[in-house]
């Protein structure tokens, strides 16, 4: 369903539409049975001269089976869409595949920083590449995030790949990644976060190993430095 | 006793010829503690502030549909302006508008009428109850004129954002907005300690637990469910309040606070809340489907006890609001388990009301076309809830348009259907007067189609990535392309806000020209029907005895295809 | 089809008519809006802007710079109010185009960057400017302490340069006035400057002039003195 609107990019977000065409199998069903019955039974029982209406107490056992079956049909479904969304959430959120590379994310009023790792590959060294609004990844590597606040909360989201997680100042919050293509997507802010909310925008960049390496000599502050001299 | 007699005789709307009483207008109508005249205080006070929430909607969907717009009644929208519509555009429909009109209206109207006692077991208690509320109206609408405007952190307001002022920029208005919402939840505990003792001491003689009408259980299970539930946020206020303005760190994380701590508290109230005002309008539906289908609710008591368990399991599912909040990961599937297991109940009451049609004789008036209305609605509501339940797919729905189109497809059925259904058909008792059913039906086609083709397209919009409360999406390059289905569904809100108007005109033309009603205009079997249209003081000239449940229609061996409950043979 | 339901299909047929009209009528009245907004761009160069929009667009700003454009420090907002025209409209852009408010270390920037992003008319920069520059200058709380003035007034010859003996700008070097502009701000400009949080971007070229001017001012001490003799200028 989803991926009609928005193309799948990360490795779990065929899991994550998954899911959710389960479930609109499984309710979509539903739905359409019950309300079909329903608009069934109001024709089916309009008011006509003549006609009477019927006394059913639905308290005898053979008059509950309508109710009690549906009921424990319900509950079938109901476990396989826990079945269902434990697995998925398990693989996104509840386990770190080993990391390729770690960003740190930084959501303020009203903009997203990040901080790159830079050619060494790790945080908080002198090479590392601070940006505003542009975050620049490598498709097919695993990206780990630690997600910060410096004020309020905020929340990262990335429609593509299916990710979102709220920032909260005060903690560091861990999640990953792995892009499947390459491309220039949205980040949208997700928890509002004061006046500027609406225009707290950011843009994804997957770009191959090729661009991404020239993208990290041209930007990191030492490289820089190490060319000028 | 005179004083109960007389009333009989200037029913109706002869205000100004009242020799008889020595009330004057401010003792009858404003200091009175008459459950009646409470319940039309609150109905009315609800409606003028669901004509402020239908205004904010108005000028934020025109916002989104044409950015930057000067909206014709309001001007330019601001982003801060924006803000302080679409939160108190919520705060007001949930605590100021079905709040007051599902819950207290129709429990003070209708719990001593259905139950056949003569008044709430304490008066003044009721009417301190709508004073509080009314304090806390002001108090709200005072928060949008103060320097700075209201208060514009969504109507979660969740910490920090909402408890500093330098993060939210609204000083005044964030504290007179917690402040207000404070009070209102103080005026509805007292008000439910009401329900409950009165339902369960002042019940006519005769009437057994399993003669009480569905729509008096519901009110009073949704008021314990209130009262249970709000204690942690009336806590919660306090200590917002005093983040804001007494330099205290509940909530601040930078002097060892936690922000987390707030949506607890808020949503441990929250999820409960959801159901304190679902179940009367539930209720309100089960009455009007058994009028107008001519038959008895279908397994009277499995609806009882449904209605208990989603009560009881509404308290175990809070956290599936915070899925992606920074909670531990494991908490999520405890939460999607009791979620799910929430949907059973819940379907099993849908599932009953659809069995009630069966075998009926229906009649399809203006509160029954509202009532199934109800049913076809809510039924969208709930299997889209399905989706957020489940903790892998909230993933990506959480904060998206899909959530804001389940969310309204729960409330509106709730609090516009289901308010709907419950004033158009006790309106002949509140007033003695009929509505006009053709001009009821426009009004019912002028709201459900729009309403529709307003949310449907936005569970498009959420399932294509598009997140809450943002003013303007044509600044993201993946969601500008949505553009014509916002203009089409901000057309159809305007359209329905119109259509509201045909109500207003019928509600108040039918007060001067509507038929006389008589007092059981609809043939119903339940004991408020049985004293004459608008009850007076006292509601019966003498307090009838009920003999039997409150849904026998068709009883086989009857002329009448209604046996009422206090009619001994 | 029975009495009931032929009545009612009716009634929804006549309600879905009501509503197709009022929609096509509500669509009519949406189109000429955007054209109108169009007209007023292309005069906005050579016309004099509606001063009406300017104030209510000034809406937004007051939500941290104040009604009176005294700003607020807690939302770190300085005052704008009386700021002359053409420097509030090059900062506004400056804002819009990245210039300011993408450093990483800009906090106050990010926080007006998605403001300047509101106005997405050149005419509607331009109507704010100049509601800004008309409006009466306010005088900003001070809350800066420990600067001498007269330390501050030799250090504060190199400045005169470009913003003149009585800090009062000069346009034709793209300097602005300095006289009652926020202590705080100028503070936290002074740092940001000499920290490259401003005037680095390639964008930014007449921040870039700037940037060498904040090296000769050492350490804090030196900025707060200027700042103090800044204080008590007329900016005439």
């Amino acid at each position: 369903m989803i991926e009609r609107y928005l193309e799948q990019v990360s490795t779990y977000a065929g899991d994550i539409d998954g899911l959710i065409n389960l479930i609109a199998w499984f309710v979509g069903v539903w739905f359409l049975v019950a309300e079909f019955v329903f608009f069934y039974l109001i024709f089916k029982f309009r008011h006509r001269e003549g006609h009477k209406g019927e006394y059913i107490t639905g308290e005898e056992k053979h008059q509950k089976r309508f109710i009690t079956i549906p009921h424990f049909l319900v509950l079938v479904c109901d476990i396989f869409i826990i079945i269902g969304a434990v697995r998925v959430w398990v693989d996104v959120k509840q386990t770190l595949p080993p990391a390729d590379a770690t960003v740190r994310i930084i959501g303020q009023q009203w903009a997203w920083s990040f901080v790159h790792p830079g050619p060494d590959g790790e945080l908080d060294t002198a090479d590392d590449i601070k940006t505003v609004e542009s975050l620049n990844t490598e498709v097919g590597k695993v990206y780990h995030f630690q997600l910060e606040s410096r004020d309020v909360l905020h929340d990262f989201s990335v429609p593509v790949f299916r990710l979102k997680q709220d920032a909260i100042p005060g903690r560091i919050i861990s999640g990953w990644w792995k892009a499947t293509k390459t491309g220039e997507w949205d980040i949208q802010c997700a928890e509002i976060c004061g006046i500027g909310h609406g225009v707290m925008r950011a843009r994804i960049k997957v770009q191959s190993a090729a661009e991404h390496a020239s993208w990290m000599h041209e930007n990191s502050p030492v490289a820089s430095i190490a060319s000028a001299n | 006793m005179a004083e109960t007699i007389d009333v009989g005789t200037h029913a109706g709307d002869d205000h100004g010829h009242d020799h008889h009483h020595e009330e004057t207008f401010w003792s009858k109508y404003v200091f009175s503690t008459d459950h009646k005249m409470i319940g039309m205080q609150y109905m009315f006070t609800g409606m003028f502030m669901a004509l402020i929430g239908g205004f904010f909607a108005y000028a934020f969907r025109m916002q989104l549909a044409f950015p930057g717009m000067d909206v014709p009644f309001w001007g330019i929208v601001t982003p801060a302006e924006y803000n302080a519509l679409i939160t108190n555009h919520g705060a007001i429909m949930i605590f100021w508008v079905a709040m007051p009109v599902l819950i207290a209206a129709f429990g003070n109207f209708l719990i001593p009428l259905m139950i056949g006692c003569d008044d709430m077991v304490f008066p003044k208690l009721n009417r301190l109850s709508y004073q509080i509320f009314l304090l806390s109206a002001v108090v709200l609408l005072a928060s949008f004129v103060v320097e700075n405007g209201g208060f514009g952190g969504a109507w979660t307001s969740y910490p920090p954002l909402s408890a500093k002022h330098e993060y939210s920029l609204t000083p005044l208005g964030s504290s007179l907005w917690i402040t207000a919402v404070a009070l209102e939840f103080v005026a509805f505990l007292i008000g439910g300690i009401n329900f409950v003792t009165t339902a369960m001491n002042s019940r006519a003689p005769g009437m057994k637990l399993y003669d009480i009408p569905m729509v008096v259980w519901m009110i009073v299970v949704a008021s314990i469910l209130f009262m249970a539930s709000v204690g942690p946020l009336i806590a919660g206020a306090i200590m917002l309040f005093m983040d804001q303005n007494l330099g205290t760190h509940f909530f601040d994380p930078n002097a060892g606070g936690d922000p987390i701590l707030w949506q607890h508290l808020f949503w441990f109230f929250g999820h409960p809340e959801v159901y304190v005002v679902l179940l009367p309008a539930t209720g309100i539906t089960a009455e009007v489907m058994c009028v107008f289908a001519r038959k008895k609710l279908f397994a009277y008591r499995t609806v009882l006890y449904t209605t208990f368990g989603t009560g009881v399991l509404s308290f175990t599912v809070w956290a599936h609001h915070q899925f992606i909040a920074g909670i531990d990961p494991r908490m999520a599937h405890v939460f999607t388990i009791t979620t799910l297991l929430i949907s059973i109940p819940i379907a099993e009451m849908m599932f009953v009301y659809i069995a009630t049609l069966y075998g009926g004789d229906i009649r399809l008036k203006t509160p029954m076309l509202w009532a199934l209305a109800f049913i076809a609605e809510f039924l969208i509501g709930g299997v889209t809830g399905i989706f957020l339940g489940a903790s892998g797919a909230d993933i990506y729905f959480h904060d998206t348009y899909f959530v804001l189109a389940h969310f309204h497809y729960t409330f509106f059925p709730i609090a516009i259907i289901g308010v709907y259904a419950g004033v158009t058909f006790w309106y002949p008792k509140m007033f003695g007067k009929m509505m006009n059913d053709t001009l009821g039906k426009i009004h019912f086609w002028g709201t459900i189609i729009p309403f529709n083709c307003i949310f449907i397209p936005l569970f498009v919009l959420g399932a294509a990535g598009q997140h809450r409360r943002i003013h303007d999406f044509t600044q993201y390059p993946e969601l500008a392309q949505y553009q014509d289905v916002r203009v089409f569904a901000t057309v159809s809100l305007v359209i329905m806000l119109l259509f509201q108007f045909v109500f207003i005109y019928n509600f108040f033309m039918s007060l001067r020209k509507g038929k006389d009603a008589g007092p059981n205009p609809w043939n119903s079997t339940t004991l408020e029907w049985t004293t004459e249209s608008p009850p007076g003081h006292g509601n019966w000239k003498e307090l009838p005895t009920v003999y039997r449940g409150p849904y026998e229609y068709q009883v086989p061996g009857r002329d009448k295809d209604f046996w009422p409950q206090n009619e001994p043979n | 089809m029975n009495r009931t339901n032929a009545t009612l299909v009716r009634h929804a047929s006549r309600a879905l008519g009501v509503a197709a009209l009022l929609g096509l009528a509500l669509a009519a009245t949406q189109l000429s809006a955007p054209v109108d907004a169009n007209a007023q761009d292309e005069t906005a160069a050579a016309v004099a802007v509606d001063p009406e929009r300017g104030e209510k667009l000034y809406a937004l700003c007051a939500q941290c710079h104040g009604e009176n454009g005294a700003g607020n420090p807690m939302a770190l907002a300085p005052s704008i109010a009386g700021l002359p025209q053409w420097f509030v409209e090059g900062q506004l852009k400056k804002f819009k185009n990245g210039a300011r408010g993408t450093h990483f270390d800009d906090i106050p920037g990010m926080r007006m960057r998605p403001m300047s992003l509101w106005l997405k008319q050149d005419s509607d920069v331009v109507a704010v400017a100049e509601f800004v520059a008309n409006m009466e200058k306010a005088e900003p709380v001070a809350i800066l302490e420990g600067g001498d003035p007269e330390a501050g007034k030799a250090k504060y010859l190199p400045c005169t340069a470009c913003h003149g003996q009585n800090g009062q700008g000069n346009q034709a070097l793209n300097a602005p006035p300095l006289a009652g502009m926020s202590d705080w701000y100028q503070l936290w400009a002074l740092k940001a400057f000499k920290a490259g949080i401003r005037g680095t971007n390639p964008l930014d070229t007449t921040g870039a002039l700037m940037r060498p001017m904040s090296m000769t001012l050492a350490d804090e001490q030196q900025m707060l003195d200027v700042i103090a003799y800044i204080g008590t200028l007329s900016g005439e």
